[in-house]
């Protein structure tokens, strides 16, 4: 309705020329913001900050594995340290992160929108993440849980009353990942721009359409399990207690049933960064675009058939243990498929080995390993000798570790200059990553074999047959953990004295690319139309309607009346 | 050449000319909406689940010692239930036709009917709990899945008689027209998902 | 004295069959309706009156666990 320019446009007068005027005061820019841009930022940040201290719990349990007897901690302190360190890494790092931070700043840029379907949604989404996480921490002050992030009854049953309180922040922040799922799947649904169809859309956000769906039904699930426990702890509602005629077995059922597609959660988003990382400095399109958007979609539904491999070791019938073992191994069909077309999109290509690209090349190698031993664990008759062992935490870290974080660090490298308009300091990135790549391997890498040698995961001593790895892993750790403090340091650094960024400093193709760094609020001065995909390097680009977006032409008057 | 391009069949959109912005939003809101009832059925399907799956423990149903329900009562209920959704579709038929007075009464008939299945309910749970000391914590795990699973759905059915309410009030008041009134369908959409849970619980929790 | 337990038999099987039967109704005057929400009505629609159906069965005893199978 509103014609701001004389440039010839279509005003459709719907979304699209629905802005609200500029948010004014600190507190409703930066604290209270409807804005997705900012949201992700603060997801990010706050995701960071339980980086840091879940990472410091996992350093406590490495300096803990330096003796054979133990002694740096309680045994008791020691269960509660896993067990904290589990469900923070998975719920109040990688999810948020990957969904709630990444997916929150980027996919609207990407489709052409000026926000996501449900921006007050989206605030409110934000706000439980933190007091989630408080939530969470707090429950070392009461006794913490103890019986792993999977905290299987009946010791979930018997233990402090932390694991109640485990079970109400896990609860709230899975109500913030439902909200998110269903308000990303509405966005991407219905607010690309004009001439985007699914098959124009870039990968990350494939990805992230992909992502939603888990989100929003696998979470549910949890929150029903979640429901339960907390019922019988509080209130003896006999689920799971086989006393009272409930069965362990049915909280496993219905905490993996969530938890396989959470490790999909987990991972989708990091492969769509990947999509996007690799073709940027291969300057090459990137491989098989729709083996890599259908085959996302795959494993995103696949992903709900497979829960059993988790608990093969559970009593279950050889017969459930068979089709379970088959529906696993399949899932390494799409996967392998996404890896043999990133490999295609480097070969032949011109490569930029920038720190992001670095992170996703290591990506490539660890996640490809990670999932090599996740074969290995799908088959029944290996997972009965190593199920428990160090071998399966050996595993869920290369694919967790050298797979979504490395992907979430190459995704901060590549999106750092669109976020704040400074690029960070190349040298400390990869010092950043060859401490953290070489630090990473020596801490697991070792743990497969002790895993195969027989020892048990969760023990807060050991026997002294594994000393020589456990102490060669735990060195390896705080390696590892030097890394990312660097990391850390080049982020803040770099948000004060980085070099000025512009638009596009690594001449990528994709929509967030063609607009200022950072971004107005306002995203885009007009929506773009689409003709084609981004990652064809040898056209120009796809899109028409950008060209006033670098300028210094006015944006879009806001279409509201009044303040809001 | 908007992809969000104006959805067909949007009762409500296209009414006496077109409205840009707001078929655009009510997309949204719809699929929003519905979306979030997808979740709210992944919520009662794993405790349906979990229902299921401890029945299948092989010791007959209702287990021993715990007497049975009342099918003739609960089908009564039931009755009352469905009533109110079908009282509610009309509602909502009356006021796209502009009939208001039509409307406010069939809402009304709902919202009674509504608090009727609550008080229903109510009585059931007293008579379990009282007469056949049958409770959530202390019957096992027919105590459990019943009295969650059932009371689960009571709660979104209190949760719908409020929000039902507050629908009637501000329609009274004017915030939705003839053409505009994705609340009311929200409310509809909402109302008739408790029903259809509770064609499920029925069938599950007394009739097999 | 009202013989309540067959009062409240003759309220579901009525009701069911009330119910059940504006629910079809209801169902077959907007069957051509177009659009997505209109398309969920009319499955929620469907459902009620199945549900009008089950409850009318159960009336008649015809279903319901009765107790030790």
């Amino acid at each position: 309705m509103a014609t701001t320019t004389e440039h010839e446009h279509e005003h459709s007068g719907g979304i699209a020329d629905h802005i609200h005027p500029e948010p004014q005061g600190f507190i409703r820019r930066y604290v209270f913001s409807i804005d997705h841009k900012i949201i992700g930022i603060q997801y990010i940040i706050t995701g960071f900050v339980f980086l840091m201290l879940s990472g410091l719990l996992a350093e406590v349990i490495r300096t803990q594995l330096l003796h054979p007897t133990g002694g740096f901690v309680s045994n008791d302190t020691y269960n509660e340290v896993y067990s904290v360190h589990g469900s923070a890494m998975v719920w109040l790092v990688i999810i948020p992160l990957v969904t709630g931070g990444f997916g929150n700043f980027v996919m609207p840029l990407q489709i052409g929108a000026r926000d996501v379907a449900f921006p007050w949604l989206n605030m409110l989404s934000f706000w439980m993440f933190p007091l989630a996480g408080l939530m969470l921490f707090s429950s070392f002050l009461m006794g913490a849980p103890v019986a792993g992030w999977t905290e299987y009854p009946p010791m979930s049953l018997q233990a402090g009353p932390g694991t109640s309180m485990w079970c109400a922040a896990i609860f709230l922040i899975g109500v913030s990942s439902t909200l998110t799922g269903i308000n990303f799947l509405v966005t991407i649904l219905r607010m690309r721009a004009p001439g985007m169809t699914f098959t124009r859309m870039p990968l990350f956000v494939w990805a992230q359409l992909a992502t939603a769906p888990l989100s929003m039904v696998a979470t549910t699930a949890l929150a029903a399990a979640l429901a339960a426990l907390f019922m019988e702890r509080q209130f003896g509602v006999p689920f799971y207690d086989p006393t009272k005629g409930g069965s362990p077995l049915l909280w496993q059922h219905m905490f993996w049933f969530y938890s396989h597609p959470a490790v999909y959660i987990m991972v989708l988003p990091a492969f769509g960064v990947i999509s996007e990382v690799l073709p940027t400095f291969s300057r090459k399109p990137i491989f098989g675009y729709k083996l890599i958007a259908f085959s996302s979609v795959a494993i995103a539904l696949a992903g709900f058939m497979v829960w059993a491999h988790h608990m093969f070791t559970s009593g279950l019938a050889p017969y459930l243990q068979l089709p379970f073992m088959i529906l696993t191994f399949t899932i390494a069909i799409p996967t392998g498929v996404k890896i043999f077309s990133w490999v295609a999109t480097l070969w032949g290509g011109k490569i930029h080995f920038t720190s992001a690209m670095l992170f996703a090349v290591g990506f490539l190698a660890l996640f490809t390993l990670g999932g090599i031993t996740g074969i290995f664990l799908a088959a029944v008759p290996f997972d009965l000798h190593v199920h428990g062992t160090y071998f399966v935490v050996a595993h869920f870290h290369y694919v967790l570790v050298g797979g979504s974080l490395m992907g979430l660090f190459a995704g901060t490298y590549y999106w750092f200059p669109k976020m704040s308009g400074r690029m960070m300091n190349e040298t400390l990135g990869k010092l950043h990553f060859w401490l953290f790549f070489i630090g990473f391997n020596g801490t697991f890498l070792p743990q497969h074999w002790l895993g195969i040698l027989g020892m048990p995961r969760r023990v807060p001593v050991y026997d002294p047959q594994f000393t020589s790895w456990n102490q060669f892993s735990s060195y390896s750790s705080y390696l590892m953990t030097f890394g990312i403090l660097l990391f850390f340091i080049n982020l803040l650094m770099s948000i004060r004295t980085g070099k000025k960024a512009g638009a596009n400093p690594w001449g990528a193709r994709t929509l967030e690319w063609q607009i200022p760094s950072p971004p107005h609020y306002y995203n885009f001065k007009h929506i773009p139309t689409v003709y084609g995909l981004p990652y064809d390097f040898s056209y120009p680009l796809p899109y028409s309607g950008l060209d006033q977006e670098l300028t210094d032409a006015p944006g879009p008057a806001s279409t509201l009346a009044g303040a809001h | 050449m908007a992809v969000a391009s104006l959805p067909h069949g949007a009762p409500d959109a296209h009414h006496g000319g077109v409205d840009q912005l707001y078929a655009e939003t009510r997309e949204l809101r719809l699929q929003g909406f519905l979306l979030f009832l997808v979740s709210d059925v992944v919520l009662f399907s794993s405790f349906i689940f979990a229902y299921l799956y401890m029945r299948s423990s092989g010791q007959g149903w209702p287990p021993p010692g715990i007497g049975r329900l009342d099918v003739a009562f609960a089908a009564l209920n039931s009755v009352v239930l469905f009533g109110s959704g079908a009282t509610m579709h009309y509602a909502l038929e009356n006021w796209k036709h502009g009939h208001f007075n039509r409307y406010a009464l069939l809402m009304v008939a709902t919202i009674i009917l509504g608090a009727a299945f609550l008080g229903g309910q109510g009585y059931e749970y007293t008579n379990l709990i009282y007469n056949e000391h049958v409770t959530w914590a202390g019957s096992g795990v027919f105590g459990a899945s019943f009295f969650t699973l059932t009371g689960m759905h009571g709660f979104h059915v209190f949760v719908g008689v409020w929000y039902l309410t507050i629908l009637l009030l501000q329609s009274v008041q004017g915030i939705y027209t003839k053409d505009k009134y994705f609340g009311l369908t929200a409310g509809t959409l909402y109302w008739h998902f408790v029903d259809v849970i509770w064609v499920v619980l029925f069938s599950i929790f007394y009739l097999i | 004295m009202i013989n309540f337990p067959m009062l409240e038999r003759v309220f579901a099987v009525v009701g069911g069959i009330i119910v059940g039967g504006v629910a079809a109704h209801a169902l077959r005057v907007d069957w051509k309706t177009p659009g997505l929400d209109n398309a969920i009505f009319k499955l929620m629609l469907a459902l009620l009156a199945l549900g009008g159906v089950i409850a009318m069965l159960a009336g008649l005893n015809v279903l319901g666990n009765f107790g030790k199978a």
